[in-house]
């Protein structure tokens, strides 16, 4: 059944940790600090494989969790005890490289096959530039779309075969099939007051025809009210403001939200539990703009200033970059940097994640800029005082324009 | 000196105390000075590893209390301490009377209270954060259900309830804590103490006055000041239940202190409030040490 | 010491006791519930209070994927090792600043009071530099010592009111029979102290046992970390999968419910022994 195809992934995986967890002999080995805690990482998978194939060079990974990297790379540079490789959130490429906590890794890159520039979209190869040069190198990839329950839709009388392609339709959507009092929502996001929050509110600034040099637009208000009409109508949960994506989508799971919006990460999960009938579709465009946006996730491999195995690192990339490597993200919920490989067919709803690969042109970066975690942090904050109606939308985001204008004129992000 | 004139004279005070207190030097006062040092210069992941950073004198403090988050940091760590140092006390207190009195496996029971203490922070902060969800959560469900409340309340999702939210997780944390220590307390003191008393005629709540609470005193000042230095510095099941929002609302200072070194890498900023912590703590702990100067022996 | 109040029947109060300790955990037991409920019905929109389709998958899922029980020994020798070198430290400091009152002494006490408020996440980095000043990276020893300085200045400043409380006569007393103060102490003073003993070294384990921020940040080795590290294999980068850490929490806490179910009876007769006279 389903939990086969989770349950064998992982025991290759761990089979292959077993035998590739010491590293051998006189091997160089390579330090490499990853995200991939959970067993189904394509991640882990890739590094086993490395560490069968190879003789003369190991990679010893350690699994960080995500909420602790900050933390632990900070730690790492603090004491110069940095890894060799290391994989960040792409958004913060740019801040860690203006500090000068990343190697340049541009001349290698230009010289190495495997890591053409026109294999990767062009959104994630964008997130590794900062101020003319590279510092990293795109790993895996995310974007968003709808998860939608269908047995729900249908018993609120829609037909699931006509998703709502504006605003106003999916609105429409949500409203008929809220019930607030029994703990059902129409329509899911995820409004905390973390980077994730921006993740998710951020395609619809774009869709609404605003950026942030125009946060004090109407369009940008009403990309902003979108979201407070839904929380204030009962569309959606008052609980987005806390909730993390995967928070977001375990409601949706028990069946109480209609429509949930996240990324591929939760495929092996969903098809491992899912117990109604279920799509997904894309965002739903503004009425009258007609802009296709939606957000791009996902980590980079990037080398410590100070790392000690650079040229090692280097070929720890290439190889986890390699088709054959790449083509392993689909089954574990990610999705490859690189253009040229598609999902295999033989997946379980092979159309999902073809789905999710065809949102990837579509797909916008955020920044890059040195100072995004403040920009960040001046939309979460506005998203969230217009939310829990502390303030209006348009007064919302005149503060956080306040904050943000001089960002964008000190490093300008170029399509923002 | 002869054996016993050694094991008699101060030398072995020093020895004593001395081992204790080397090792917390080391291990702990270094990196107290780490992050004083910290808060006077100017520090960003660029220069962090070296020591030698630019001076910035008490440019960072002055610009936290600068910052529009400061006063409401602060309210809320008030708030929050003086909150759960109260209620957990009385409720230790009231548990720890109870299971003291007789009954058949009171002394069981009173452990098994202490089991929450086993759990890693992230699960229960986990846990709360689902009892406490506006939607699912079992709190609201069995409010609802008993008919006590006709909504449903947003207990991490409202700015003005979060920090009552995360309170109640905290004291059901901590009043374990204090239950365990004054049970203790009171198991020190002699039963014929009461049993004099109760011959002359004192009933049980003055028996609890002039008795009871008097000779728990050592204990309750022990408490009292260990349980407001732990409240202050509660920051894993803050940070897992909500982040300190929403905007800001349930955010502590050693909150803020970590989101700012770890989020904003103003090290610096982060490191001031840790400073401004450990000023804080150091009046409750001179008054602590007041009320240990003033213990007459028994 | 035990009072037993005028005559009310105790198993009465029993249930009273069972109550409140339901009540109060609540949360742990549906911490439990959860690891046996599928996933989805984790979140279902009217909460259910014992699992409709119980399942073991969770539990099945963690012994298959992870080796719990190398987690379980690496957190049993930290804790141990912890209270054990805690208790040493301690008890010296603590008889030392109850018999004797000097500036230093109540500075020493101020100090350790105050040192306390600091968490974790920020002592880490510089105590990092000190462990590979001496070599002690990516050791178990590293961290048993971290952790020890978390809860020395609790189990010292516990301690020293135990000590404290007993009356500085009875040691006197001792030595006018010739006893060396030394002596006089372990043979008069330990003993009476015991009930401090008892609590310091319980919840002196516990904290150690539940311990993180050191553990993830002084060593990079899977095989040597303890239980609350082992958490996170379960909760992923962009999701968590509850009921799997939530099964992985259980299996992590009931070694020490067991084993206090067992110390119980000597715990409960050191708590009532008292200050025997």
């Amino acid at each position: 059944m389903k939990r086969r195809t989770f349950c064998t992934l992982a025991t290759a995986g761990s089979a292959s940790l077993a035998l590739g967890a010491r590293p051998a002999r006189a091997a160089t080995t390579v330090s490499l600090w990853h995200i991939f805690g959970y067993s189904t990482e394509p991640g882990l998978i890739n590094i086993a494989r490395f560490n069968a194939s190879r003789s003369d060079l190991q990679i010893d990974g350690k699994s960080i969790p995500f909420g602790q990297l900050s933390q632990q790379l900070v730690k790492g540079v603090a004491t110069g005890d940095v890894p060799d490789l290391i994989t960040i959130d792409n958004p913060t490429v740019a801040s860690f490289a203006s500090q000068g906590v990343l190697e340049e890794v541009g001349a290698r890159v230009a010289a190495s096959r495997i890591l053409a520039k026109d294999r990767f979209f062009p959104g994630s190869w964008a997130t590794t530039i900062s101020q003319g040069k590279q510092f990293a190198v795109p790993g895996e990839v995310n974007t968003l779309l709808f998860y939608v329950n269908q047995d729900l839709l249908r018993a609120g009388g829609l037909d699931p075969a006509k998703p709502p392609q504006t605003w106003a339709e999916l609105t429409a959507v949500a409203a008929k099939l809220a019930d607030p009092a029994k703990g059902k929502y129409g329509v899911g996001v995820s409004a905390i007051q973390t980077e994730e929050g921006t993740f998710q509110w951020l395609p619809f600034l774009q869709q609404s025809g605003a950026s942030l040099k125009t946060l004090t637009s109407p369009d940008a208000a009403a990309a902003l009210q979108l979201w407070v009409d839904w929380v204030q109508k009962g569309y959606a949960s008052h609980d987005i403001l806390v909730k993390r994506q995967s928070e977001m989508t375990d409601a949706w799971l028990a069946g109480n939200t209609a429509m949930s919006l996240s990324g591929p990460w939760e495929l092996p999960r969903i098809l491992r539990d899912v117990k109604f009938a279920w799509t997904v579709m894309p965002m739903p465009v503004r009425e009258g703009r007609n802009i296709h946006a939606t957000a791009l996730g996902g980590y980079v491999w990037a080398i410590p200033k100070g790392a000690r195995n650079i040229d090692a690192a280097f070929q720890v990339i290439e190889y986890m970059l390699a088709p054959e490597q790449a083509a392993r993200s689909f089954a574990g919920g990610r999705l490859p940097a690189v253009q040229d490989v598609q999902p295999p067919t033989d997946l379980p709803r092979a159309e999902v994640y073809a789905a999710f690969e065809g949102q990837l042109q579509y797909a916008r970066p955020r920044g890059p800029s040195p100072e995004w975690p403040r920009i960040s942090e001046a939309l979460q904050r506005a998203i969230q005082q217009a939310v829990t109606g502390q303030q209006s939308a348009q007064q919302a985001l005149a503060t956080a324009s306040a904050t943000i204008a001089p960002l964008l004129q000190r490093y300008p992000i170029e399509g923002m | 000196m002869s054996r016993d004139r050694f094991l008699d004279s101060p030398t072995i005070w020093a020895l004593l105390i001395g081992a204790a207190a080397l090792f917390l030097l080391l291990l702990v006062g270094y990196p107290i000075a780490y992050n004083l040092v910290m808060s006077v210069q100017e520090v960003t992941l660029g220069n962090l590893p070296s020591f030698s950073r630019p001076w910035v004198g008490l440019e960072n403090y002055r610009q936290l209390l600068a910052d529009p988050l400061f006063l409401l940091v602060a309210k809320n760590t008030l708030i929050f301490t003086i909150a759960n140092v109260a209620v957990q006390f009385v409720l230790g207190l009231g548990l720890a009377l109870y299971f003291q009195l007789s009954f058949p496996a009171s002394s069981f029971l009173r452990g098994l209270v202490l089991v929450g203490w086993m759990l890693p922070p992230l699960v229960i902060g986990a846990v709360w954060k689902w009892l406490l969800g506006s939607d699912s959560g079992f709190v609201n469900y069995a409010l609802q259900g008993l008919g006590l409340i006709s909504g449903k309340i947003y207990w991490l999702s409202d700015p003005s309830l979060s920090l009552l939210a995360v309170t109640i997780a905290n004291i059901w944390f901590g009043a374990p804590f204090n239950m365990i220590l004054l049970a203790a307390g009171l198991a020190g003191i002699p039963a014929d103490i009461y049993e004099a008393a109760a011959l002359d005629g004192a009933g049980p709540v003055r028996r609890f006055v002039w008795i009871t609470l008097p000779l728990l005193r050592p204990t309750i000042y022990a408490l009292l000041s260990l349980s407001t230095v732990y409240t202050m510095r509660a920051f894993d099941l803050i940070y897992t239940m909500t982040h300190g929002g929403p905007l800001d609302s349930s955010n502590i200072f050693p909150v803020w202190s970590y989101r700012m070194s770890f989020e904003l890498f103003d090290f610096g900023g982060g490191a001031a409030i840790a400073t401004a912590m450990f000023a804080l703590v150091l009046v409750v702990a001179l008054a602590y040490v007041r009320s240990v100067n003033a213990e007459r022996p028994m | 010491m035990r009072r037993a109040l005028v005559p009310l029947r105790p198993w009465l109060l029993t249930l009273g006791g069972v109550a409140i300790a339901a009540v109060y955990l609540f949360p742990v037991y549906w911490m439990v519930i959860s690891s046996l409920k599928a996933n989805p019905e984790l979140f279902a929109a009217v909460p259910t209070l014992y699992p409709h389709a119980p399942t073991l998958a969770a539990f099945r899922w963690i012994f298959e994927r992870e080796n719990v029980g190398l987690y379980l020994q690496n957190s049993a020798i930290i804790s141990f090792s912890v209270t054990a070198l805690t208790l040493v430290l301690a008890t010296g400091a603590a008889y030392a600043l109850a018999r004797t009152r000097t500036f230093w002494t109540a500075a020493m006490v101020v100090a350790i009071m105050a040192v306390q408020v600091l968490p974790p996440p920020l002592l880490v980095t510089p105590m990092f530099v000190i462990f590979r000043q001496i070599g002690l990276v990516n050791t178990q020893f590293a961290v048993i010592l971290a952790t020890t300085t978390k809860v020395l200045p609790f189990a010292i400043i516990m301690l020293r009111t135990s000590f404290a409380q007993i009356p500085v006569e009875l040691e006197e007393a001792a030595r006018v029979d010739g006893c060396p103060r030394f002596i006089a102490f372990f043979r008069i003073t330990l003993p009476l102290a015991r009930t401090g003993y008892i609590v310091v070294s319980s919840l002196v384990f516990l904290l150690a046992y539940g311990e993180f921020v050191y553990p993830l940040s002084l060593m990079n080795r899977k095989e040597l970390q303890p239980g609350p590290v082992g958490l996170y294999s379960f909760v992923g980068a962009d999701f968590a999968d509850w009921s799997d850490a939530l099964a992985f929490a259980t299996v992590f806490v009931a070694p020490v419910i067991v084993l206090y179910m067992f110390l119980q009876r000597r715990i409960v007769s050191g708590l009532t022994a008292g200050a025997l006279k």
